[in-house]
């Protein structure tokens, strides 16, 4: 009760806070003054070209001294030659693998691996994701794209996990890292490109390189949150009966951070795979390739097709390894009565029917199993593999078989995916889209269509809000209104940084794309807080609202970024319009997760006190739920806020203008020095813009007395 | 030679406890030593030895120091002043090799939540203690049956806890400690999860596995009946200092302060003190009849009323060692 009287004071005092005007007029009089010294001082109005690090020209003349070196200087022999050879050894080894195996085997086999890990159903999901890939006629792509993935994932792993250990057990290591995880999943996926093509030049391996780096964060921070949060009753236990800090890692802290730990494996498969699409750019090839080559032609069928096949392995991937996080531990194999249907259908015949088969195929292939790992047991009796068999029997014999199989069609000449099993989407599609470009674009004159809406945004929206923003308002004030909201936020410390950082900006020369980059941020956030919120109170008072959209929400979540754009295409071409449209559809969901989630949290008691005092569903929702969720919901604008900002950066291969279209024509014009200041404007307008609605979250939080 | 000595130790948390223990003054409170300090005095001062087969029980509330001072033992938690001696070598001087050795063969530990390996078998943690000593799979695993078996868990080998009642979890605790066959075992509020009956069924099964086994054992309760039931010993402790030491007759026949005897007055006082324990030792004139010095005041009843002399009470011996009458088991039982 005193908890609760507590939080209602907390809601009280934010709103009675002292002297709420100050700083109101604090603000005004602080913009009135900058706009009148603009008018006096030019210098204060537009930033000046003059004012400039000169970045560009240093960092250019390092990749020419790297391009004349690369061959003979000793951090090139002894570091990053090595380096790239071994990650290209481990990427020609799987690839080698995945296009040699046929495939029906490929297949069968993640079908067992599904199978294994989640049940029948996983298995079928996961076995069923990857025939589209072959349909599609790009099954040599994907595996491309999946040798890419499995290569860095294992690197990543490999790198992560012993990091995720060191931190968790030393305080100094984990104070040191945090600010740099912290400033890694702050930056844009398309960030990441513009260092490694530094040193390593455009190719695979550093496509490779990139996405380890990128992926890195979530395995470093869940392995270390797993050690940490290990009970400490095990921990005590297993010191008390002698063991070793090495005992104590691997047979107690490690096994029960597993659960976590797998968290992060599939985060990090998730950031991977978004990246390593992307990575197209600097020749990593694959699905991704075929994505960006067809949308440079506007060929939009071939790129839904490639598209789809990212969504579908996004979707393979996420699920399998998502289903590795709830592996449970019991002694007795779960009820396993029925396999692929649930249990409530039990009374129908047909269901009962299919059961029964699908049981006797199970018990036909353990009996085949069986006698393949006798067989086996008789072949190999000791040794390596002969033991392997005794603990394996079935995983053998299906090793086995699959090997036999992949040989036998490899020498038929069978491995290949059949072109008679071709599913032609391009066709249609592009019909459909030539269909929509003339019906669409301005429905029977009448000025309503995909035409006018986007000539509507561009000319009525974002020119006049760049033009804005970048030219008629003087930098400073700019500057001034983030710093004013920084301090507003987070104090002195905060203002002071958010102020330098956005002077930065400005010497780096990107003040204008800076500004054309938030405009377009600024419309698609507005759009996506204005559908969001209103869907997420809908969602938190209706379940089955809620039901309704929460796999819709999981879906374009699991879709990588780059995917998103293919369809938007199709109805508004490319530019600025497209990006908006893809952003909004990528970025909407955490702000409607999370006003969801925080109006549910409101707890039962409070709402009903409010209804004992006879509150209206409005007063209820303004006076008691928006409040105590708004913490919430504020974490959810600033994490879709940085979705935005990553969508409008990637909205630069599409055409959008602003900060993604320097990059990307800095790659493509073989100037790297601007794709460096462009990639760096990036990263300050991304912290700044997080820091700022971070501590705002943070400090709502706090006035309400709310943990987040 | 005692198996286990305490030679002063003291425990002190907080960030700089060997600063407060030097300046610290020897006759200050615990209260004292936090308001000025900011440092929790947890054990203040304990010396006892343990002898060989024997089970001592630490008894006190919680926060009593009675946690930590068994932690200081195999140095879990590490003592900030004092000696432990085990087998008469210094616990406290070990290096970690030393002190490993110490916890994987001689000392082993029951704990309050079980401390089980929620992601290892029945059988696999059970067979914990001699995995990290590096005995071999088929050795442990055969041991560990053996130990399963003895607690009376046999068939609940590939289960994992989780599957378990609480009152068999603990008994997985009790084997997987007594696996490693040590020679002192340290059990931390073993029963005290546990539901009355079930915790009543473990006390005697402990009872009845300490004959056979004759391990030296030191139990921590909370729970003053089942120091009474179980221990050879019974150090009493309050804010980190031992109140008083000695046999559970000793305890309830002359506690030393109101602090104690406020634990005394529920216990059946018939069933735990003997005629040693409530006689006059000072009056050792023989008398016409006699009777042995462990006899319980319970059996005690029947002779003072059909009785109306002096008893002399004699030790194995025979020997005199004090006298009792009606009135003396009156004032015993009455008292408290």
């Amino acid at each position: 009760m005193g908890q609760l009287a507590q939080r209602i004071d907390g809601l009280g005092q934010k709103r009675g806070g002292k002297r709420p005007f100050l700083p109101l007029i604090l603000f005004i009089v602080g913009i009135i003054v900058l706009l009148l010294l603009a008018r006096a001082v030019s210098a204060t109005d537009t930033f000046s070209e003059t004012w400039n690090l000169g970045l560009r020209e240093v960092l250019n003349e390092f990749k020419r001294w790297v391009v004349v070196n690369r061959n003979d200087h000793w951090l090139f022999v002894f570091f990053f030659e090595p380096l790239s050879a071994i990650i290209d050894f481990g990427l020609r080894r799987v690839e080698d693998l995945l296009l040699w195996l046929p495939w029906p085997v490929v297949v069968v086999g993640t079908f067992w691996l599904g199978e294994r890990i989640g049940g029948l159903r996983l298995g079928l999901l996961t076995a069923v994701c990857l025939i589209p890939m072959g349909l599609a006629g790009l099954w040599a792509e994907s595996m491309q794209t999946l040798s890419l993935m499995v290569t860095a994932v294992l690197f990543a792993l490999a790198l992560g996990i012993p990091v995720g250990i060191w931190t968790a057990r030393s305080p100094r290591a984990e104070q040191l890292l945090r600010p740099v995880l912290d400033a890694m999943q702050t930056m844009p996926a398309f960030v990441y490109l513009i260092p490694v093509l530094l040193f390593f030049g455009v190719a695979r391996v550093p496509s490779i390189i990139a996405t380890i780096i990128y992926a890195l964060p979530p395995i470093i921070r869940l392995t270390n949150l797993g050690i940490r949060t290990v009970p400490a009753d095990a921990i005590e236990a297993a010191e008390a009966f002698g063991a070793t800090e090495r005992q104590l890692l691997r047979g107690v802290q490690l096994p029960l951070a597993m659960p976590t730990i797998m968290v992060g494996v599939n985060q990090t498969i998730m950031m991977a795979l978004s990246i390593v699409v992307i990575a197209a750019l600097i020749g990593a090839g694959g699905l991704g390739d075929v994505v960006l080559k067809s949308l440079r032609r506007l060929q939009v069928g071939a790129a839904l097709e490639a598209g789809l096949a990212i969504v579908f392995m996004a979707v393979l991937l996420d699920r399998l390894s998502a289903a590795l996080t709830h592996l449970e531990r019991n002694s007795q194999p779960r009820f396993k009565g029925f396999r692929f249907f649930s249990e409530k259908q039990r009374h129908i015949t047909l269901v009962r029917r299919i059961e029964a088969g699908i049981e006797a195929i199970y018990q036909a292939c353990g009996r085949y199993a069986n006698w393949v790992s006798g067989q086996l047991e008789r072949v190999f009796k000791a040794g390596r593999v002969g033991q392997w068999v005794r603990r394996y029997p079935n995983g053998m014999a299906l090793l086995f078989t699959l090997l036999l199989v992949s040989i036998l069609m490899r020498l038929l000449g069978l491995g290949d995916f059949p072109r008679a099993l071709r599913l032609d989407i391009r066709g249609p599609v592009d019909a459909l889209v030539q269909w929509m470009q003339v019906n669409l674009y301005d429905i029977g004159g009448s000025g309503i269509g995909t035409g006018p809406l986007r000539d509507f945004l561009i000319i009525s929206v974002f020119q006049p809000l760049q033009r804005f923003l970048a030219e008629q308002l003087p930098w400073t004030v700019v500057a001034f209104v983030f710093a004013f909201m920084a301090h507003m936020a987070g104090g002195w410390r905060l203002s002071l940084s958010v102020l330098s950082l956005t002077v930065l900006m400005g010497l780096l020369g990107m003040w204008p794309f800076a500004m054309d980059t938030l405009a377009q941020t600024l419309v698609a956030v507005v759009i996506c807080v204005a559908i969001g919120i209103p869907l997420g109170i809908w969602s938190a008072h209706n379940d089955r609202v809620e039901q309704f959209i929460r796999p819709i929400l999981d879906f374009l979540q699991t879709i990588p970024i780059f995917v998103y754009l293919v369809p938007v295409i199709m109805l508004f071409g490319t530019g600025s319009v497209a990006g908006l449209i893809a952003s909004v559809l990528y970025s909407a969901v955490p702000v409607i997760r999370l006003t969801n989630a925080g109006i549910r949290s409101v707890d039962e008691t409070l709402r009903e006190s409010a209804t004992a005092f006879g509150s209206t569903q409005r007063q209820m929702l303004t006076k008691l739920e928006i409040p105590l969720a708004f913490p919430s919901i504020m974490l959810g604008i600033n994490q879709t806020i940085m979705m935005v900002l990553a969508m409008v950066i990637i909205a630069g291969l599409v055409g959008a203008t602003g900060l993604g279209l320097e990059v990307y024509q800095g790659f493509a014009n073989d100037n790297l020095g601007r794709s460096v200041e462009a990639g760096l404007a990036i990263v300050l307008l991304a912290i700044v813009i997080d820091r700022i609605t971070q501590k705002l979250a943070e400090k709502t939080a706090v006035s309400a007395n709310i943990t987040l | 030679m005692s198996k286990v000595e305490l030679h002063h130790i003291w425990k002190i948390f907080g960030p700089n406890p060997q600063y407060v223990m030097e300046t610290l003054e020897k006759s200050a409170s615990r209260a004292d030593v936090l308001s000025q300090t900011g440092h929790v005095l947890a054990v203040r001062d304990v010396s006892l030895a343990v002898g060989e087969g024997e089970i001592f029980v630490v008894m006190g509330l919680s926060g009593s120091g009675k946690s930590t001072l068994v932690r200081c033992l195999s140095r879990l938690i590490e003592p900030t002043a004092g000696k432990v001696l085990i087998n008469g070598e210094d616990v406290t001087a070990m290096d970690e090799g030393a002190l490993r050795e110490l916890r994987r063969h001689k000392v082993s530990m029951v704990f309050q939540r079980f401390g089980l390996f929620p992601h290892r078998r029945i059988l696999d943690n059970v067979a914990y203690g001699l995995e990290v000593q590096g005995v071999e799979t088929a050795v442990r695993r055969a041991k560990a049956e053996q130990v399963l078996q003895l607690v009376g868990l046999d068939g609940w080998e590939n289960h994992f806890p989780h599957e378990l009642s609480g009152g068999m979890q603990q008994r997985v605790g009790l084997a997987r400690a007594l696996a490693v066959d040590p020679e002192i075992m340290l059990c931390d509020e073993p029963f005290s999860a546990l539901d009355p009956l079930i915790r009543r069924d473990m006390q005697n099964e402990l009872l009845h596995l300490q004959q056979t086994l004759h391990k030296t054992i030191i139990f921590i309760t909370h729970d003053f009946l089942e120091a009474l039931k179980l221990g050879d010993r019974i150090a009493i402790m309050k804010d980190g200092e031992v109140v008083q030491l000695g046999t559970p007759e000793e305890i309830v026949a002359r506690p030393v302060n109101d602090y104690v005897r406020e634990f005394t007055r529920d216990v059946p006082r018939a069933k735990v003190l003997t005629a040693a324990a409530v006689m006059n030792p000072a009056n050792r004139a023989t008398a016409e009849q006699s009777v042995a010095g462990e006899t319980t005041l319970e059996a005690l009843i029947p002779r003072v009323l059909s009785y109306d002399g002096l008893l002399a009470v004699v030790d194995d011996s025979g020997a005199v060692i004090g006298s009792l009458d009606r009135r003396t088991v009156l004032l015993a039982l009455a008292e408290g």
